[in-house]
């Protein structure tokens, strides 16, 4: 017996279990953690059916059911159901908690629509009569809501209408606008200036006013224009009754959509569940990023990755080529690259702590004072912005690369080194065509862990240029195009800043669930990205041609 | 048995040779891994031009240290250092100011293990000449068919030239590297145990080449292979511990050698 025990344990069988043990737990974590992102970000877009419950004292309320659950309050078990019931101008809240035992009766009633809005959030209630201008359509509840359709098509051209004009509006001032910039400026420092420039100041005084003479007709006639297109749009709404019996005017215009879900069959659902999908991926948040879209942040997550890559790369590899190919090894050369490793394991804020004081203050700020003396005190490069926390992280993710360069140059057979050194090449040309084609491989390896790095990382982004909503992407039509000193907006901030910072959080628990699964997709298809580019470069340099 | 190497080496009587062109000369050439340790002590040789001259010798004899120095293929060992001079076709390799890769385009080198670049049969020819500056591609074309011809390698591959050349065999990869050495057109070509990694067949091709080679290089060649030196080389040099115990011409030093330790190695009672 005693023997038996030994050998069992010699054999190691527990260990192996172990071992075992440990790979299933950690794949299973993994797995749980997928999962759970899956359903609870995707089942975000799915438009749930709406619940009206009547409540023992008369009061009743319509919504979304979002759980049951059974609750212990003061040792007594309770039956609770959570509702989201929207209609924030109303109630105030968008969720409450019923108890099982105060609702008299619960039904799906098949007229009950959901307003999407652009502001103040969802809208749940029984549309009541359309009007237009001074037309008021009521009547048979299903021809209502397809007549609603038609106006909201019609509601939301004029808005674009209205957004346009408002901006021709802005296009046309802007060079008035641009001149009192300049007055002001110059009135802050009246005590310091000279003679000259106090001229200078009354000629520009005089332009302005030569200006807006010239452009008041057309900018009055547009404005006249613009304010009719906004009476007309104010005149296409609905009035909704709500459960709780107040009725509530809603533009059309200011809808996103609405539909009635207790009607929606499942393909129906299906195509209102893509829209939103394609609203989330295409479109701008709204309602403090609660609601509407992440493609700013998406826009934002990519263009750093890529202007991290393009700065991390080069250096990288020229760091790690010099490492290894014409540095003497030596003491001093351990003690770099020991330092370069440890350099991985220093926390990311730190990094961000460096990017704001080395990159933001020293070089933004005398970047502006050379460049950009005329707006200052307002920074252009002194601030957080894009360029800045993407180069923070290059440096956060340079150790990656170095030492991914580095495996990769030391798998360059010596023998072919020698080769072409023996050809009468220089060391210059023996790296350029031997070591770099063949080590190649471990570079873009060095990339992809670059990336998987990047990507998730927000700490150090915080101080050096993500903010919670950028007015506009660092990439647009206005000349120079790529804007390197905007700030911009990043899915893992976002994350947080839904998550944590919003004033609606149980509205937005959803919205956070469905930006980590995007997160997780984007650095996914980048290291695919990266992967993909490896595998050609693989077989290209196997094969011939550098 | 013991062998009494001090003995063999007092009564040193390497033979002259005067009636041959000589190509590559050394004087007093010591070379040291580390300091104070030679690894080769006060050589002396006079290799001639256009024939084959084979380094025979125990394994950490020196030989392939002593190949090395022909085209400063020791640089590349860190801290290594050289003492004396070696002359090749009258210009000290070891002066101040010399271009290596001026050298190593006259004095080309085939490696032990055969080392092709991983890109195709034709630019690995072509390699030797593009580093050196030759870009105009009928040039090109014109000296990759003429290096692979010398190899005895056209007939095999001037259908494929496109193709990798980590896809030919074993003895074909040799005879490319033979060929890449013979693009820069050099004067000299050193081989490092050129066939010591090869079949027989192989190795009989590789020795058929060299044999059509000598007529218009000069070739050192080292080997482990007492029957292979005696088959292909004109002179042999046997070295021991970093010494040059005796250089003869091949037959001599293979039917009647002057020194002791010679004819003791030779017949194998060490080695």
């Amino acid at each position: 017996m005693a023997d038996r025990i030994s050998y069992f344990r010699q054999k190691g069988d527990p260990y192996i279990l172990l071992t075992s043990l440990g790979l299933v737990i950690s794949l299973g974590m993994v797995a749980f953690m997928i999962w759970l992102i899956l359903s609870k970000g995707l089942g975000f877009f799915w438009p749930s059916d709406l619940i009206q419950v009547n409540l023992k004292n008369g009061n009743s309320h319509l919504g979304e059911l979002r759980a049951r659950e059974t609750a212990y309050i003061a040792e007594q078990e309770k039956e609770q159901i959570q509702l989201k019931i929207g209609n924030r101008e109303i109630l105030g809240r968008d969720f409450i908690w019923i108890d099982q035992a105060n609702i008299q009766s619960e039904s799906w009633p098949d007229d009950a629509v959901t307003f999407e809005r652009l502001e103040n959030g969802n809208f749940y209630g029984f549309i009541q009569s359309l009007h237009v201008g001074e037309e008021t359509l009521t009547g048979e509840s299903a021809t209502l809501f397809r007549k609603c359709q038609v106006y909201q098509d019609s509601a939301r051209n004029l808005r674009e209408n209205i957004l346009d004009m408002e901006n021709d509006l802005t296009n046309l001032i802007e060079p008035l606008t641009r001149l009192h910039r300049e007055i002001s400026l110059l009135k802050i420092e009246w005590g310091n200036l000279s003679d000259q420039d106090k001229k200078e100041l009354e000629k520009l005084e005089m332009r302005a006013a030569e200006l807006q003479e010239q452009l008041t007709p057309r900018y009055e006639e547009l404005s006249a224009e613009l304010q009719a297109l906004i009476t007309r749009n104010r005149g296409i709404f609905v009035s909704v009754k709500a459960a709780t019996g107040q009725i509530q005017e809603i533009q059309l215009s200011r809808v996103v959509r609405f539909y009635r879900p207790n009607r929606m069959n499942i393909l129906a659902k299906s195509g209102t569940y893509i829209a939103k999908l394609w609203e989330f991926l295409t479109a701008k948040p709204r309602e403090s990023n609660t609601e509407g879209g992440v493609f700013p942040a998406i826009f934002g997550t990519v263009m750093m990755v890529m202007l991290m890559s393009i700065a991390v790369v080069p250096f990288g590899v020229l760091a790690a080529l010099y490492l290894n190919e014409y540095a003497r090894q030596g003491k001093i050369i351990r003690l770099i690259r020991l330092s370069v490793n440890n350099l991985a394991g220093v926390p990311s804020i730190v990094f961000g702590i460096f990017g704001l004081g080395f990159f933001i203050y020293m070089v933004g700020g005398t970047i502006d004072q050379i460049l950009f003396s005329d707006t200052l005190p307002e920074p252009t490069f002194g601030t957080g912005g894009i360029l800045w926390a993407s180069l923070t992280l290059a440096l956060l993710t340079l150790p990656v690369v170095v030492v991914a360069t580095e495996e990769g140059i030391l798998a360059v057979p010596k023998a072919n080194k020698e080769g072409a050194l023996a050809l009468g090449s220089t060391k210059w040309q023996m790296i350029r065509k031997i070591v770099l084609p063949n080590a190649m491989p471990g570079i873009l390896t060095g990339l992809i862990l670059a990336i998987s790095r990047g990507a998730g990382e927000v700490a150090p982004l915080m101080i050096t240029g993500v903010v919670k909503l950028a007015p506009s992407l660092p990439l647009d039509s206005a000349f120079p195009f790529l804007h390197l000193d905007r700030k911009f907006m990043h899915l893992g901030f976002h994350i947080y800043d839904v998550g944590f910072q919003s004033p609606n959080v149980e509205a937005a628990k959803p919205m956070v669930y469905a930006t980590a699964l995007l997160l997780i997709l984007i650095v996914l298809a980048l290291n695919l990205l990266a992967i993909y580019l490896r595998n050609r470069l693989r077989k290209k340099y196997k094969s011939s041609v550098f | 048995m013991i062998v009494n190497v001090q003995d063999a080496l007092a009564s040193k009587d390497i033979r002259e040779l005067t009636e041959e062109k000589i190509i590559i000369e050394t004087k007093n050439l010591n070379f040291y891994y580390v300091p104070d340790v030679p690894a080769l002590k006060d050589i002396n040789i006079r290799i001639p031009q256009k024939k084959v001259t084979a380094f025979i010798g125990p394994s950490g004899c020196g030989k392939s240290t002593l190949l090395r120095c022909f085209n400063r293929m020791n640089d590349l060992v860190p801290g290594s250092f050289v003492e004396g001079e070696v002359i090749i076709e009258g210009q000290n390799i070891y002066q101040d100011g010399l271009r290596l890769e001026k050298l190593r385009n006259k004095v080309g080198m085939v490696f032990q293990k055969s080392n092709p670049f991983p890109m195709s049969i034709w630019e690995n020819v072509a390699f030797g000449p593009r580093v050196n500056g030759i870009s105009n591609k009928s040039t090109l074309e014109e000296m990759v068919e003429s290096a692979l011809n010398q190899a005895d390698l056209w007939r095999e591959v001037k259908d494929r030239l496109e193709e990798s050349a980590l896809d030919l065999s074993g003895g074909q990869q040799q005879r490319l590297c033979i060929a890449r050495a013979l693009a820069n057109k050099p004067d000299i070509i050193l081989m490092d145990e050129p066939a010591s990694a090869l079949d027989p067949i192989s190795t009989g091709k590789i020795e058929e080449t060299i044999e059509e080679l000598k007529n218009n290089y000069s070739i050192v060649i080292v080997t482990h292979n007492m029957q292979q030196a005696a088959r292909v080389s004109d002179y042999t040099a046997f070295m021991m511990i970093g010494e040059m115990v005796e250089f003869n011409d091949t037959k001599r030093l293979f039917t009647n050698p002057e020194q002791k330790l010679t004819e003791e190695y030779i017949t194998g009672r060490f080695g």
